[in-house]
C-alpha cells in the first residue's frame, strides 16, 4: 500500500513542479502562451525545468536549492492567483485525466518489473547514483563512458531524491510522465474530436509501450523529446503562429539543448530538425539568425563544458582513420550489413510500418506541402545518420547493430507520426471520412 | 440523439482500449503483487538471488557486513554485465581485496564443435587466465595428430587474433586429458566465438573428432582466498 501511495505522491509532485512558470503566469490574449493548450504549457514548463536542472548539474549546484526555489515560487504564485480563480468555471479535462491514468498504469508496470537493461547496468545507473549520492559532475570521469551525456540520469536522480527519497523507480516515473505527455501532446495536433484524439493517443501508446523502454535506457527520453519538439515544429507551419515564430524557435532550442545532453545522437536529431525548419520555411532575418546562432551556442557550450571538465571522447569508440582509409570492400560489406539489419528492424517497428507508406502516399498522391517536405528531409537525414554512425563505429558493426539499432530506430520513430497528422488534417476530407466528429477540417 | 450516441461510442472505445492495455500488461496482477510483495523480494525475483545479476546476494551482503568500501564484484554470468551497480556507493573507496564472485562455475571450459576442418566454440568465457588442458571427444578409440594447433578469434575485417599456437604431435586417446599450461587472457571474450584449427589434419581425420573441450584456469581460484560467505555458487571472499 505504501508503495502505491508513494507512486501517486510522485506523480502529483511531478505535476506540481511542472505547473511553473507559464501555467501560473497571467498572460494577455495577444501572447503566444494564450494560444497554447494545457499540455503545451506543461511541456514548456518541463523544458524549462530540465534546462534549469542541466545548469545546476554542470555548475555543481545542489538540486535541493532548485526544488526549494521552485516550491516557494509555485506556492507564492498559487496564493497570488488564488483570488482570480473562478472555481465555478472549472471543467474536467478528460484529455488530461486519461493522460494521468496512463502515467499511473505505466508507473505500476515500472514498479513491478524493476529490472535494468544491459546499458543501464553497465553505465546509466552509475551516472544516476553519482548525482543521487550528491557527487559532482567531474566525478563522472570515474565511471565507464564518461563522454556519454548525463542529463537523463540527472532527471532520474532528481525525481528519485525528491520528494520522497525512497525507491529508485520513483525517478523513472518522471520518464513515464514525459513519455505520456509527449504522446498526448502530438495527438493534439490532429484536427478531430477530442475522443478521437484520445483514441489516437492510446493507440500510439499501444504501438510503442513496453517495459524495456523504461528499464533505465535513455532512448525513451530522446523519443519523447523529439515528439514534443515535433509538436512545436508543427506549430511552425500553422498560420496563427507565424508572428510568434521567434518564441517557437526559443522553445525548440530549449529542447535541442536537452537532446544534446541526453544522448550523443540527440545532437544530430536536434540539429536535423532545426535545419529542416530552416530549409522548408521562408523565415524573417531575426528568425534565421536565431536558428543559426542557437545551435552554435549549444554546441559551443558542450565543447566548452567537455574542455572545462577535461572530458575526453572515447578514442576507441569511433575509427575515423580506418573508415576514411576507404577500404572499398570493407565499406561495401558494412553497408550491406547495415541495410540488411535496417530492413529487419524497420519491419519490427510498427510506427514505421504504418507511417512510411502513408508518407510515400501523401508525397506522390498530392502536391507537396512544406510540412511534407520537412518530414521527407528529416527522413533522409535520419537514415543517412544511421548509415554513417555504423560505418564509423569501431566495435564490430554487426555486433553493434544487433545490440542497439532497434533502439536507434525507435528514438526517432515518433516523429513520423507527423505523416498521419498531415494525412488526417489535410486529406482525410477527400476520402469523405467522418470518424466520430462532424468537425470541419481546416486547411492551412 | 446521434451526437449523444457518437459521444457514448467514443467513450466506449476509450474504455475498451484502456481495459485492453490493463489486460495486455497484466496491470491488476502487478498492482496486487506490489501490495503483497515488498520491494526487496520483487527486486530479487527479477534480478536473481544467486543467479543472473545476483542482486539479492549482493544486497544481503551489504546489509549484513555494512560495507564501508566497494568490493570487487565478478559475475561469471555472460548474459549480464558486472553487478557492481547494485551496491555501489560513491562515498566509499574501492577495495579489491574484498571480492564477490557470482555464479562461479566449478570448471571453466570452452566447447568446440566441428565446422568443416575447423572447430568453433559454442560458448564464451570471461575471467580466465589461461589454458589448462585439452580433451578430444573421438569417434574412434584414438587418433594420430601431427599438425599445428591454432586457437584464435576473428575480427570484423577477417584478421585473426591468435590466442595460442603450437606444434601438436601426439597419439590422442578418446577423452584423454592433454595438459597445455598456457597463460593468456586473450581467451576471454563474451562477444565472439573462438576457433581451433588443426591445419595439417586430413578431412578423414577431422571427421573422427566429435568435439574438443578446452579447459581453462580460473583467474580467481577459490583455493587462494578465504571464503567469508557462501550461497550456492556465489562467494564473498577475501585475500
Amino acid at each position: 500500500m505504501t508503495e502505491i501511495i508513494e507512486i501517486l505522491i510522485q506523480i502529483l509532485f511531478i505535476l506540481f513542479i511542472i505547473t511553473f512558470p507559464i501555467t501560473l503566469l497571467k498572460t494577455n490574449t495577444k501572447s503566444i502562451i494564450s494560444a497554447f493548450s494545457l499540455i503545451d504549457k506543461l511541456s514548456i514548463n518541463l523544458i524549462f525545468l530540465i534546462n534549469i536542472l542541466f545548469f545546476t548539474s554542470i555548475l555543481n549546484i545542489n538540486s535541493k536549492y532548485v526544488l526549494y526555489l521552485y516550491v516557494i515560487l509555485i506556492i507564492f504564485l498559487y496564493f497570488y492567483n488564488f483570488r482570480k480563480f473562478n472555481f465555478k468555471s472549472i471543467k474536467i479535462d478528460y484529455y488530461f485525466l486519461i493522460l494521468l491514468s496512463f502515467v499511473i498504469l505505466i508507473s505500476i508496470d515500472i514498479a513491478h518489473e524493476l529490472y535494468f537493461a544491459w546499458d543501464t547496468q553497465s553505465h546509466w545507473f552509475l551516472k544516476t547514483l553519482n548525482f543521487f549520492q550528491n557527487q559532482k559532475f567531474e566525478n563522472l570521469k570515474n565511471f565507464p563512458v564518461s563522454d556519454y551525456p548525463h542529463l537523463g540520469t540527472y532527471i532520474w536522480s532528481f525525481f528519485w531524491k525528491f520528494p520522497l527519497n525512497s525507491f529508485e523507480y520513483l525517478g523513472r516515473i518522471a520518464y513515464a510522465f514525459i513519455y505520456v505527455l509527449s504522446i498526448f501532446s502530438i495527438t493534439e495536433c490532429l484536427r478531430v474530436h477530442i475522443y478521437e484524439k484520445i483514441i489516437f493517443a492510446i493507440l500510439l501508446i499501444f504501438l510503442t509501450y513496453n517495459y524495456e523502454i523504461f528499464s533505465g535506457l535513455q532512448d525513451i527520453l530522446i523519443f519523447s523529446l523529439i515528439l514534443i519538439k515535433t509538436k512545436f515544429v508543427y506549430y511552425f507551419f500553422e498560420k496563427k503562429f507565424i508572428s510568434n515564430r521567434l518564441q517557437l524557435i526559443i522553445i525548440l532550442l530549449g529542447i535541442a539543448n536537452i537532446l544534446c545532453w541526453v544522448k550523443n545522437e540527440g545532437i544530430f536529431y536536434a540539429f536535423f530538425l532545426l535545419f529542416c525548419i530552416f530549409i522548408t520555411n521562408n523565415l524573417v532575418l531575426k528568425n534565421k539568425i536565431a536558428l543559426i546562432t542557437g545551435p552554435l551556442i549549444i554546441i559551443s557550450l558542450r565543447i566548452f563544458i567537455f574542455n572545462f571538465y577535461d572530458t575526453e571522447l572515447n578514442p576507441s569508440y569511433f575509427e575515423f582513420e580506418k573508415t576514411l582509409n576507404f577500404e572499398f570492400l570493407l565499406i561495401l560489406e558494412k553497408i550491406n550489413i547495415i541495410t540488411f539489419y535496417l530492413i529487419i528492424y524497420l519491419s519490427q517497428n510498427p510506427i514505421y510500418l504504418l507511417t512510411i507508406p502513408i508518407l510515400i502516399y501523401i508525397t506522390f498522391k498530392y502536391p507537396l506541402k512544406n510540412i511534407t517536405k520537412f518530414v521527407i528531409y528529416f527522413l533522409i537525414l535520419n537514415f543517412s545518420f544511421i548509415y554513417l554512425a555504423y560505418l564509423f563505429k569501431s566495435t564490430e558493426t554487426e555486433i553493434s547493430i544487433r545490440h542497439n539499432m532497434l533502439r536507434v530506430i525507435f528514438q526517432t520513430s515518433g516523429f513520423y507520426f507527423l505523416a498521419i497528422i498531415i494525412l488526417i488534417n489535410n486529406y482525410a476530407h477527400l476520402f469523405k471520412i467522418r470518424l466520430l466528429s462532424k468537425y470541419k477540417i481546416l486547411k492551412y | 440523439m446521434a451526437k449523444k450516441f457518437k459521444k457514448n461510442f467514443g467513450v466506449l472505445i476509450i474504455g475498451f482500449l484502456i481495459l485492453s492495455f490493463i489486460y495486455n500488461h497484466n496491470i491488476f496482477r502487478k498492482l496486487y503483487n506490489i501490495f503483497v510483495i515488498n520491494y526487496e523480494s520483487r527486486l530479487t525475483k527479477k534480478q536473481g538471488y544467486c543467479s543472473r545479476e545476483s542482486v539479492g546476494f549482493l544486497r544481503m551482503l551489504k546489509k549484513k557486513y555494512k560495507f564501508n568500501f566497494n568490493p570487487l564484484i565478478v559475475n561469471y554470468e555472460n548474459s549480464v554485465p558486472s553487478s557492481g551497480w547494485s551496491i555501489y556507493d560513491n562515498h566509499n573507496k574501492t577495495n579489491n581485496k574484498h571480492k564477490i564472485l557470482l555464479n562461479y562455475p566449478k570448471n571453466l571450459s570452452l566447447h568446440f564443435k566441428p565446422l568443416n576442418k575447423i572447430f568453433y566454440s559454442e560458448n564464451t568465457v570471461k575471467y580466465s587466465n589461461g589454458i589448462s588442458n585439452i580433451i578430444f571427444d573421438l569417434k574412434d578409440n584414438h587418433i594420430r595428430i601431427d599438425s599445428k594447433i591454432k586457437i584464435y578469434r576473428k575480427t570484423f575485417d577477417k584478421k585473426e587474433i591468435i590466442i595460442y599456437e603450437d606444434n601438436f604431435h601426439k597419439l590422442v586417446k578418446n577423452n584423454q586429458i592433454i595438459p597445455i599450461e598456457f597463460k593468456t587472457k586473450k581467451i576471454n571474450s563474451i562477444f565472439k566465438s573462438t576457433f581451433i584449427e588443426l591445419s595439417d589434419l586430413s578431412e578423414d581425420q577431422a571427421g573422427k573428432i566429435n568435439s574438443i573441450i578446452v579447459n581453462l584456469n580460473h583467474e580467481f581460484n577459490l583455493k587462494d582466498f578465504t571464503i567469508i560467505e557462501k550461497f550456492n555458487n556465489c562467494y564473498y571472499i577475501n585475500d
